[in-house]
């Protein structure tokens, strides 16, 4: 017997929190972009799931996508943290109030 | 109510009475300002077409037996229903009559002194302003709508009174004229209000007839006595009446139609308007009784030391209003009509005279008048001998009718008090009238006779023709109208709700007469005889000079009480009220929403982390939304 | 207890502790690493839900790839250890707050669905098949994944450029 679907759900639920919380409360910009990542683990961690659970491949083929989103993302981002970084000196969010 | 022929065409003339001044004021305010003559042409044909209507309406129902209403609902919610419209009984017709008729003369007048005046346009609009007020007011059938036309009869004052508003003391006049008659005007809201919830209407019929059962009798009570405080306010009695004497600022042809013959005397009709309503309750008649006899006392007390001459008219005014009240009050509604009446005519007249001497030599100082040689105007000096006489109650001019109807009817009261106070009143009337006379008549020989040397600026023929005539007619009717006593008594007592006193007192018009004739002896002694020092003898007693030329202190107490009342604590409470309370929470609500900003601000760091909270808690508000 | 759920419940513990330990490093490097432990379980995990390939892509690609950027970065720009708090309560404790609440909501959900409670029937993916049906059914979402990844590839190019060494204040 196989462990319960709502299993995977509560684990993809618990990595998507903890990458929230990772997003919101660290103090440094790369964090906070990891923070990103990790809910993107959480998610892809669902769809795998419910592609079993359905025995479809549409939740497999979701995974990809998202693991191409996240390249694509984390490239820009880093690059933009990087200039960032050469215009202001600091990583802080704390320092990059400007909209205030 | 009903739609036969003779209604409509008394409807018809109601209308055209009361409507068509209003017509020309609204014409001359905004078409003709600038071309004097066609205003004047304007306010002329409509008064000229008000009296005539007027006139036809007296002769049409002449003995007429039932009150003719022409009305319709005007206010209704609930308990309460409030009528609108024309109500057409004799006392409404006769002073209807009345008020057209001075209207139309003094109009006549103003063409003569008001000429060349700047504002002469406006004073014909206002002059129709107050036409329409006061016809209206004469023929409306319920209180409120009376109320509002007395409220727009105090307006026509204001403007008319601070005609010349350059003038400070002409404005500030007019001023507290409109003030202490709003005063007295709160009292009688307060009295409608009290009818009207408990009656549910304010029909004057209904008020007069059959409320005696339907309402308890301190409300009753209570009621007049409210209205009475309006007709107090209204015709300037105690204590209420030093506005009067400030209102002669206005031009003299203004005090003439409102301060002698018809706004102030509005208040003694409304007094005889709600005659049967008043009678129910003696308390009030008590009141009545005495609020009267004082202003008539002291208000001849006053006119006994004025040098002024239209100050003596004024003073006058309140005297005989109070005696008309003293009439009503008394139980006789034919003496104090009839009074109201004869008043009118004689009273205009006194003040046209005075205002063509007024005109004539600049000044309204009766010594000044009198020794710049008044007397050689002679129709004018005519008719203010016989306008004096009517009013000191000399036969055969009409004022000796009236003033025997009064005293009669004060005699009739058990209490001798007041017939005794009545002749006391006539005795000083007619001193103080013939001190006037023979200031005016035997000016004293000390003292330069200066012709009068102020150049006028406006040609005195045709103006002086258009004064006169008005005066000649006045003088005729003065000299008449005593003569019709019995005729409007039968007029007036035609619906037969009132009860004609019947006074048998025999001493009574040779204790009048007696009086009469001794003061004017005491004038002629002090003022009239050749090498008199015309000082009278009150002005030699030092403190009662003081005391009556400064108005019996009244206006020293309202100073007071202004001052130290009103202002230092009602004021100071409105205007702390103001600033701290009002502006307060103005300037509070705004601060707060400044410091609600700044609070806000917090959240608004720019910081990107804050702003993800906010992403995911809305996340967690819609997941419960969606799926909880 | 099968050998699938026994694996399935220790590489959940292996992600779960991983990814909290690496949220709560001081050292930047440190949390990546821990980083890519979790990753790597997240590739056992795809591998233990039938789908090889993913789990193959997950280690080049999410672990390979983007955690090494991460260290590139990290180090180039000399990224110190921040001192003082690392929580500051100002954003824990509103992250506490809803983080609990999450997860008490999550949990009541699952608990009340029941769709949830079906048991997972093991599965395999050869990727092949993989291949065939993404080129068939979602042909179109590869090649908008493959111009999104040349915009991001030409958009870090423009970024990164170092400005023009001209006037600099």
């Amino acid at each position: 017997m196989g462990i319960p679907f709502g299993y995977v759900l509560a684990l993809s639920g618990i990595v998507v929190v903890l990458g929230m919380v990772c997003a919101v409360v660290r103090r440094n910009l790369i964090m906070i972009l990891l923070g990103v990542e990790v809910m993107l683990n959480g998610a892809a961690i669902a769809f795998i799931g419910a592609a079993l659970r359905w025995q479809q491949l549409e939740g497999q083929a979701f995974v990809l996508f998202i693991i191409a989103i996240a390249a694509a993302e984390v490239s820009l981002g880093l690059a933009l943290i990087v200039y960032l970084y050469h215009r202001t000196g600091s990583l802080d969010p704390e320092d990059y109030k400007v909209l205030k | 109510m009903t739609a036969a022929g003779p209604a409509d065409t008394t409807l018809l003339a109601a209308i055209m009475a009361t409507g068509l001044p209003f017509v020309a004021f609204a014409l001359i305010l905004l078409l003709t300002r600038r071309r004097p003559r066609l205003s004047a042409g304007l306010s002329l044909t409509a008064i000229t077409v008000s009296l005539a209507s007027a006139g036809f309406l007296l002769v049409r129902h002449w003995g007429l037996a039932r009150p003719i209403e022409h009305s319709f609902l005007w206010v209704a919610g609930g308990d309460v229903s409030v009528r609108a419209g024309f109500i057409i009984d004799p006392l409404s017709l006769l002073m209807l009559a009345v008020v057209t008729a001075i209207c139309f003369l003094v109009q006549v007048y103003s063409l003569g002194y008001m000429a060349g005046d700047p504002g002469f346009s406006r004073y014909y609009a206002f002059m129709s302003f107050f036409a329409w007020a006061m016809t209206n007011l004469t023929l409306a059938a319920t209180l409120l709508q009376l109320y509002i036309f007395w409220e727009l009869v105090g307006l026509a004052s204001y403007f008319l009174i601070g005609f010349w508003y350059e003038k400070f003391s002409a404005s500030e006049a007019g001023k507290k004229a409109f003030v202490m008659t709003r005063c007295g005007d709160v009292a009688f809201f307060l009295g409608l209000l009290l009818i009207l919830m408990h009656l549910g209407n304010l029909d004057i019929r209904d008020l007069n007839g059959a409320a005696a059962g339907r309402l308890p009798p301190a409300v009753v009570t209570a009621g007049a006595l409210l209205i009475f405080g309006g007709i107090i306010g209204k015709s300037a009695q105690f204590p209420l009446l030093t506005w009067l004497p400030d209102a002669m600022e206005g031009p003299t042809p203004v005090s003439a139609l409102l301060h002698s013959a018809t706004m102030v005397a509005a208040g003694v009709y409304l007094f005889a308007r709600l005659f049967p309503f008043f009678s129910l309750s003696p308390t009030a008649l008590g009141v009545c009784l005495a609020v009267g006899t004082v202003s008539m006392l002291i208000a001849s007390t006053m006119a006994m030391v004025s040098r002024d001459i239209k100050q003596v008219w004024a003073y006058s005014t309140i005297s005989q209003l109070g005696l008309m009240i003293m009439g009503l009050a008394a139980g006789n509604y034919v003496a104090g009509v009839f009074h109201l009446t004869t008043h009118a005519a004689f009273k205009a007249l006194l003040f046209l005279c005075s205002g063509v001497f007024i005109h004539a030599f600049h000044s309204n100082d009766m010594y000044a008048i009198g020794r710049q040689g008044g007397r050689r105007l002679r129709v004018p000096m005519a008719c203010l001998v016989i306008a004096a006489a009517a009013l000191s109650g000399i036969p055969p001019f009409s004022g000796f009718f009236s003033k025997e109807l009064i005293l009669g009817a004060l005699a009739d009261l058990p209490n001798p008090l007041w017939v005794a106070a009545g002749l006391l009143g006539a005795f000083l009337t007619t001193y103080y009238t013939f001190r006037l006379i023979f200031i005016i008549l035997f000016p004293a020989k000390n003292g330069p006779e200066t012709v009068h040397s102020q150049e006028i600026n406006h040609s005195r023929n045709g103006g002086y023709q258009a004064m006169v005539w008005p005066l000649m007619v006045l003088a005729g009717v003065t000299v008449f109208l005593g003569f019709g006593e019995g005729e409007i008594t039968r007029f007036l007592t035609a619906p037969s709700e009132a009860k004609p006193g019947a006074s048998h007192h025999a001493w009574l018009p040779y204790a009048a007469l007696g009086l009469g004739t001794a003061a004017i002896f005491l004038a002629w002694l002090e003022f009239g005889r050749r090498g008199a020092a015309q000082v009278g003898f009150v002005e030699r007693m030092a403190p009662l000079h003081a005391l009556f030329s400064s108005r019996w202190y009244i206006d020293r107490a309202y100073r007071w009480l202004l001052d130290h009342v009103v202002y230092r604590v009602f004021s100071r409470l409105c205007a702390r009220n103001d600033q701290k309370v009002i502006d307060g929470a103005v300037d509070g609500l705004g601060h707060a929403t400044a410091a609600a900003g700044g609070l806000m601000s917090i959240l608004h760091t720019g910081m990107v982390q804050y702003r993800l909270i906010v992403v995911f808690v809305s996340i967690l508000f819609m997941a419960i939304y969606f799926f909880v | 207890m099968t050998l699938f759920n026994m694996l399935f419940f220790a590489i959940a513990a292996l992600i779960v502790v991983s990814t909290g330990i690496a949220i709560t490093r001081r050292n930047l490097v440190h949390a990546v690493i821990y980083l890519i432990f979790g990753f790597f379980g997240s590739a056992f995990l795809f591998y233990l839900f039938g789908s090889p390939f993913l789990a193959a892509l997950m280690v080049i690609v999410y672990a390979g790839a983007i955690m090494i950027l991460f260290l590139f970065i990290i180090m180039m720009l000399r990224v110190e250890s921040p001192e003082g708090r690392l929580f500051p309560p100002r954003q824990m404790l509103p992250a506490a707050l809803f983080a609990a609440a999450y997860v008490v909501i999550g949990g009541l959900l699952l608990a009340n669905d029941p769709s949830a409670a079906a048991p997972l029937v093991e599965a395999s993916t050869e990727p092949a098949a993989f291949g065939r049906y993404i080129f068939t059914h979602s042909w179109l979402a590869v090649e908008m994944a493959s111009l999104l990844l040349l915009v991001a590839m030409i958009g870090a190019l423009l970024v990164g450029k170092r400005p023009v060494k001209e006037d600099e204040e």
